[in-house]
């Protein structure tokens, strides 16, 4: 369990890392934190010809408040999701998730950007961009976009980022973010999502204008539920139990060693009921502060 | 290859190494620290965790090449030989905190983390920190007693003879 | 013998002597290891379960950077490993070191490319192009036994490595007049023990004297030694084997492993020292597994619940070769053995059948089918106390052997030397609180939660040598431990043995003794292991007996040595030998104590002043000395086991919520680490009973060869434990020790599925019947007691 042979590239600044990655881009791969992408190499699942580190490329990894979102660096890792008072102060949401992520060590190293372009279909990123509705920020020697993160993860391990382009920053909106809950159903601390729920709603006069619920591990991406969505808008307490049936009935999950399709839509329907009443509940720390 | 330049346990280090090389061979066979174990080599097991700029990280998910102008510290900074152990290798002998051996300097290495960031974990917290360390000897519990014992000077369960 | 010095570090819970050098990261591992010009070996891997070998092509592969040379099966055809058990119609198989026509199982080696480095050499390995052409595979017991599917190994003719069957002479009278019965069929898990260092060796081969070393993480030097001599055609003396430091073992590295034959091999033919540290990978599919049996049993009672006979039906998944030195048939023959437990049971039919599949071969895991043997009779009790309305802790009272009957020969003609079983059950309910936790679930249950509380109780077999390992039909009778003590002329001793320690904390018990038995300070004892030119046999380290046989070898040694002190001190001090005292780093005569010798200038003088020695007394400190534990059918520890869950009931998944053991494994040398050995084998039962598994697709292919995939317990699933000990010497074995080392790994599966099912209880009727308890399955149990109440 040995890297295959690749060429190294740690470019020092953006522009020189676009042009890098742009003549190699067929051949390359990023690495960003490493804590998929090793693994992927140590398993030779991944063989790539050149492999373009971020490490060395400055300003890949602010947290700013912006009005009416948060903008985060790609190389923002999980722990500073965690630990970040503008994140914990603005999207909660995105705080509680990240403690989710793999063990201390990983969450040490592991990246934000490096996850969403790896858009794993049980990590925590990609449904915490749909829940907040997020944008994934793109560049390329061509220049700068953003797209939508509902527009962003097509299937496992896919994106809409083109061969040439590399994940530089996520924004997540506020606008969600004042009531939210989290839940992931892990077999043991650190391991992946064998679902995950994330629940994010607007509020406005005291009722819930905009509902967003967003599930990964069921699907061959992540995925958001517009029928639990429907159920919450408008909604009281008691829409959690509607809730988490609407989401149950409308997923069609995968089946895999860590739990048929049947289980599968059992614990949609555990964790979305949990994410829900988190997101009722001040006390289960759903609710923003303020 | 590419040339390296380190500060491995306070000594500053250079080297060639292929770029491919783990850090956690780098470590083992390039600077013979072979005190960092290789367990699983995908990140689950913990047995070779290092701390990298002070926060702990996987050395067998980590190039030698992206320690460039990094500091690494491994199990063997902790204590010399023929001084006296570090607070916690202390507190895990004292505690019967290791078996075989294997896991214990990944071990070692996340608990100065947590001492460091983390100093006031009861039983249940120091279970949830440490669960990314695999131990498959002693059933954790003197494990958590010695973190314990080093985190907060519990007296208790050390050796009574 | 002598019985006049008071035990100092006997009993006392020293700290360990190997825990330094280990926590500064300075212990020596197999992969540590770097002879001068070694080479690194990479095994390539059969990913079929079952296949013919048409060709494989390694032109690619050799011609690859840094290769020295890859070999195919062709190249080792000489040589293989075998292990031939001797029961009647023992159907044998022959593992080829690499595969030759046919592979087995995924995992099996084809090639074995070796290069400068590790790099180059997975390099290379992922160079070799294996034309394989596949065949039907038997991925299971009932498709292995099938009558269509084609046996597995030339010239057999079915899939059964042997069937074995043995009834008592009044079972069919007691079964067919008991007024009650209950059958169940009860599912283990296939899993192993997974230590965190995976497997390694170093190889070398001196030309000049023909002799090879090989450095490996095995638990039996000598073992390996032997079987190393056969498959390479080498007497022993030409070969060194040595353990160093180990990560563990369990069970796991206690084989004779086709890649260390394949290392020496290739050290030979290439002049240069060949190393193989096998990667995580390799370990899921290529290191033996193990546990995975399935039961029928039938309980047959009266109306107090009283057992009048039991039978069962054993089959077990030993995958595709006879291991050794172990063979095919240890597994089953075990469960044979143990399944009446600790119970008053008399009459008993069992069968029991080693089933040949496509999966990778089946080897020791702590506890050896007592974890399925528990789980079985303790899955029953608990169904007989359930049909006739009875307490679970009340149904096992009125079966449980009591201290009246020992010595109590089971019926399948195991003798069970002494134990205290009612009494260790009493005092777990207490440590435990039973009362306590009915009353949390109760409580729970009104709040619509599940908690439900398990418990069992058992004997561990321990210590068994020449008596017991003779009836098993092993080729080679595990009969007895040596130890070698010698005393030098600083007055320091060193002890060797030929057990091993990985984690068992040997290192200091062995040494708590002898300097118990030379009157030395604990640091004065410096303890060798795992290296085959320090003593001259033994088995090493497994089946809970290395403290017992090993300790009983050091006592023997240690004493001897004693005696020449003794009888070289009374000639100086004109005195005589019985009445000299060896302790406190002295020896001095009885009642004088003012007359005495210090130990240290006593060893310098007989080494340094043969002048001074009495006539016919030699300038030797040193003794071998070797002991099996008469009568050789092993020393019966007991212990019970409480535990409590939670299950989310919307998820299935289960929590331990408590721990309770209460064991007696006789006098304790060293209570500190028999508390750390029954945690640690705890939390291995609670892998077995939760999280872990081996998965196969059906055409044979593995599941769970990762980490992510299967599933270890981690600190956060794991509560405290509590522990309280009983100790009963066993009548046989010097000091009354009884081994422990398995122990904690037999019950929790047993304990964790009987609080789930107690947990599920209210709900409605539901066995409880296999290990691991997934979130999924128990969900599945949930659904089913739903169901079940809501017709009942």
């Amino acid at each position: 369990m040995k890297p295959p042979r690749f060429a190294y590239h740690a470019p020092r600044t953006l522009p020189e890392l676009l042009e890098t990655f742009n003549e190699t881009a067929d051949e390359a791969v990023v690495l960003a934190g490493g804590q998929s992408l090793l693994p992927m190499l140590n398993l030779r699942l991944a063989a790539p010809s050149h492999v373009i580190d971020l490490g060395r490329v400055p300003g890949l990894d602010s947290i700013a408040s912006t009005n009416g979102s948060v903008e985060v660096g790609a190389m923002v890792t999980h722990y500073r999701m965690e630990t970040d008072a503008v994140v914990a102060a603005s999207v909660p949401l995105a705080r509680r998730a990240a403690g989710y992520v793999g063990y201390r060590a990983i969450r040490n190293r592991g990246t934000v950007g490096g996850s969403v372009a790896h858009a794993d279909p049980a990590a925590e990123w990609p449904i915490v961009l749909l829940a907040l509705d997020g944008e994934v920020g793109l560049a390329s020697v061509r220049g700068w976009r953003s797209i939508a993160a509902e527009d962003f993860f097509e299937s496992v391990y896919t994106t809409a980022k083109r061969p040439d382009e590399i994940v530089t920053s996520l924004r997540l909106s506020t606008r969600c973010a004042h009531r939210w809950g989290f839940s992931e159903f892990q077999r043991r601390t650190g391991d992946f999502a064998t679902v995950a729920v994330a629940v994010a709603c607007a509020v406005e006069a005291g009722e819930i204008c905009e509902a967003r619920v967003a599930i990964a591990g069921v699907a061959d991406r992540p995925m958001r539920c517009r029928e639990a969505e429907a159920v919450l808008v408008g909604g009281s307490a008691t829409a959690a139990a509607d809730a988490a049936e609407a989401a149950s009935d409308s997923v069609d999950p995968i089946s895999d060693i860590h739990g048929s399709s049947a289980f599968r839509k059992r614990l949609v329907h555990a964790e979305t009921l949990r994410a829900v009443r988190q997101a009722f509940s001040a006390n289960e720390a759903g609710a923003r502060d303020g | 290859m590419a040339e390296i330049s380190l500060t491995v346990n306070g000594e500053r280090t250079a080297a060639q190494v292929d770029p491919r090389t783990l850090l956690s061979d780098f470590l083992r066979d390039g600077l013979n620290l072979t005190g960092t174990h290789v367990g699983c080599e995908h990140g689950y097991c913990g047995a070779c965790t290092v701390l990298v700029d002070g926060a702990s990280a996987r050395s067998c998910l980590m190039l030698a090449i992206q320690a460039d102008a990094r500091s690494v510290e491994t199990v063997e900074s902790l204590s010399v030989n023929g001084a006296g152990l570090h607070p916690i290798q202390q507190a895990f002998k004292d505690c019967h905190g290791l078996q075989c051996g294997f896991c214990t300097p990944g071990l070692l290495m996340s608990v100065v983390e947590l001492a460091a960031t983390n100093p006031d974990c009861g039983r249940d917290e120091i279970r949830e920190h440490l669960s990314g360390n695999v131990c498959r000897c002693t059933g954790y519990h003197h494990i958590v007693d010695a973190v314990e014992r080093a985190l907060n000077g519990v007296p208790g369960r050390a050796d009574d003879s | 013998m002598t019985a006049d010095q008071a035990p100092r570090y006997f009993g006392a819970r020293v700290s360990r002597r190997q825990d330094d050098r280990l926590l500064r990261g300075a212990g020596r591992y197999v992969a540590d290891i770097n002879p001068a010009g070694v080479l690194a070996a990479k095994f390539v891997r059969s990913h079929q379960a079952h296949a013919s070998v048409t060709s494989i092509d390694i032109d690619a592969a050799g011609a690859s950077e840094g290769v020295r040379t890859v070999f195919v099966g062709g190249d080792f055809a000489d040589h293989e490993i075998r292990c031939v058990s001797s029961y009647a119609a023992f159907q044998e198989s022959a593992q080829p070191i690499l595969a030759v026509d046919r592979v087995r199982h995924v995992g099996e080696a084809l090639a074995m490319v070796v290069a400068e480095d590790e790099y180059l050499a997975e390099d290379a390995s992922e160079l070799v192009v294996a034309d394989l052409e596949p065949l039907p595979a038997a991925v299971d017991i009932d498709a292995a036994l099938d009558v269509g599917c084609a046996p597995l190994h030339p010239g057999w003719r079915h899939n059964a490595f042997v069937r074995r069957q043995v009834k008592t002479y009044g079972f069919d009278d007691a079964s067919s007049s008991a007024p009650h019965r209950v059958s169940i069929e009860l599912h283990n898990g296939r899993h192993s023990g997974i230590p965190m260092e995976n497997r390694a060796c170093v190889a070398e081969h001196d030309p000049g004297t023909g002799q090879f070393r090989l450095h490996t993480t095995t638990q039996i030097p000598h073992l390996v030694r032997a079987g190393l001599s056969w498959a390479l055609g080498v007497p022993e003396s030409l070969i060194q084997v040595i353990a160093p430091d180990v990560g563990g073992g369990f069970g796991v590295k206690a084989q004779l492993y086709r890649e260390e034959v394949a290392c020496c091999l290739a050290a030979r033919q290439l002049g240069r020292p060949v190393k193989w540290v096998e990667d995580r990978r390799e370990h899921f599919v290529a290191a033996h597994h193990s546990r995975e049996h399935r039961h029928k049993v039938t309980g047959y009672f009266d109306d107090e619940g009283t057992i009048l006979a039991l039978e069962a039906d054993i089959a077990v998944d030993m995958g595709a070769y006879s291991v050794f030195p172990w063979t095919a048939t240890m597994d089953g023959g075990m469960a044979m053995g143990i399944l009446p437990g600790p119970y008053r049971i008399r009459e008993y039919s069992v069968a029991s059948t080693s089933v040949c599949t496509n999966k990778t071969p089946y080897g020791a895991y702590r506890g050896v089918a007592r974890p399925a043997a528990c789980f079985s009779i303790e899955r029953l009790m608990d169904q007989i106390a359930r049909h006739l309305g009875v307490d679970r802790v009340e149904i096992r009272n009125r079966n449980l052997l009591t201290g009246g009957d020992y010595p109590w020969r089971s019926p399948s003609g195991l003798v069970y030397d002494s134990g205290s079983l009612i009494e260790s059950l009493e005092a777990v309910v207490d440590l435990a609180d039973l009362e306590g936790l009915l009353k949390c679930q109760a409580d729970a249950r009104a709040a619509g939660r599940l908690v439900g509380v398990g418990l069992a109780v058992f004997t561990e077999q321990t210590a068994h040598t020449t008596q017991e390992f003779k009836q098993r039909g092993v080729p080679i009778v595990f009969g007895y431990e040596t130890a070698k003590v010698r005393l030098d002329a600083s007055g320091t001793a060193v002890v060797s043995a030929s057990i091993h320690d990985h984690g068992q904390g040997l290192e200091t018990t062995l040494a708590q003794i002898a300097a118990d038995r030379l009157g030395l300070a604990l640091e004065q004892v410096r303890v060798t292991y795992g290296d085959t030119e320090q003593v001259a046999y033994g088995a090493g380290t497994f089946a809970s007996r290395s403290a017992v046989l090993a300790g009983g070898a050091v006592t023997k040694a240690a004493d001897a040595v004693a005696d020449t002190l003794r009888e070289v001190a009374a000639h100086i001090l004109e005195a005589a030998p019985e009445d000299m005292v060896v302790e406190s780093g002295r020896v001095s005569v009885a009642g004088s104590p003012s007359r005495f010798i210090e130990t240290s200038e006593l060893c310098r003088l007989i080494y340094q002043r043969p002048e001074r020695l009495p006539e016919g007394v030699e300038p030797h400190l040193e003794a071998s000395r070797t002991y099996d534990a008469h009568p050789g059918t092993g020393a019966y520890t007991n212990a019970a086991h409480l535990a409590s869950v939670e299950i989310d009931p919307l998820t299935g998944k289960t929590r331990v919520l408590s721990y309770a053991v209460v064991e007696d494994c006789g006098p304790m040398i060293n209570p500190t680490i028999v508390e750390g050995q029954i945690f640690g084998g705890v939390a291995q039962g609670i892998g077995t009973a939760l999280f872990e598994e081996f998965l196969y697709d059906e055409a044979g292919q593995p599941l769970s060869t990762t980490f992510a995939d299967y599933l270890v317990p981690v600190m956060s699933d794991i509560p405290d434990f509590r522990v309280a000990h009983l100790q009963t010497p066993s009548p046989h074995t010097i000091g009354g020790l009884k081994g422990m080392g398995e122990g904690g790994a037999i019950a929790p599966g047993a304990v964790i599925a009987s609080a789930v099912e107690d947990a599920l209880s209210h709900l409605g009727a539901v066995i409880v019947d296999r290990l691991p308890l997934t979130p999924e399955r128990v969900l599945g149990y949930i659904d089913a007691a739903n169901s079940s109440g809501a017709s009942a």
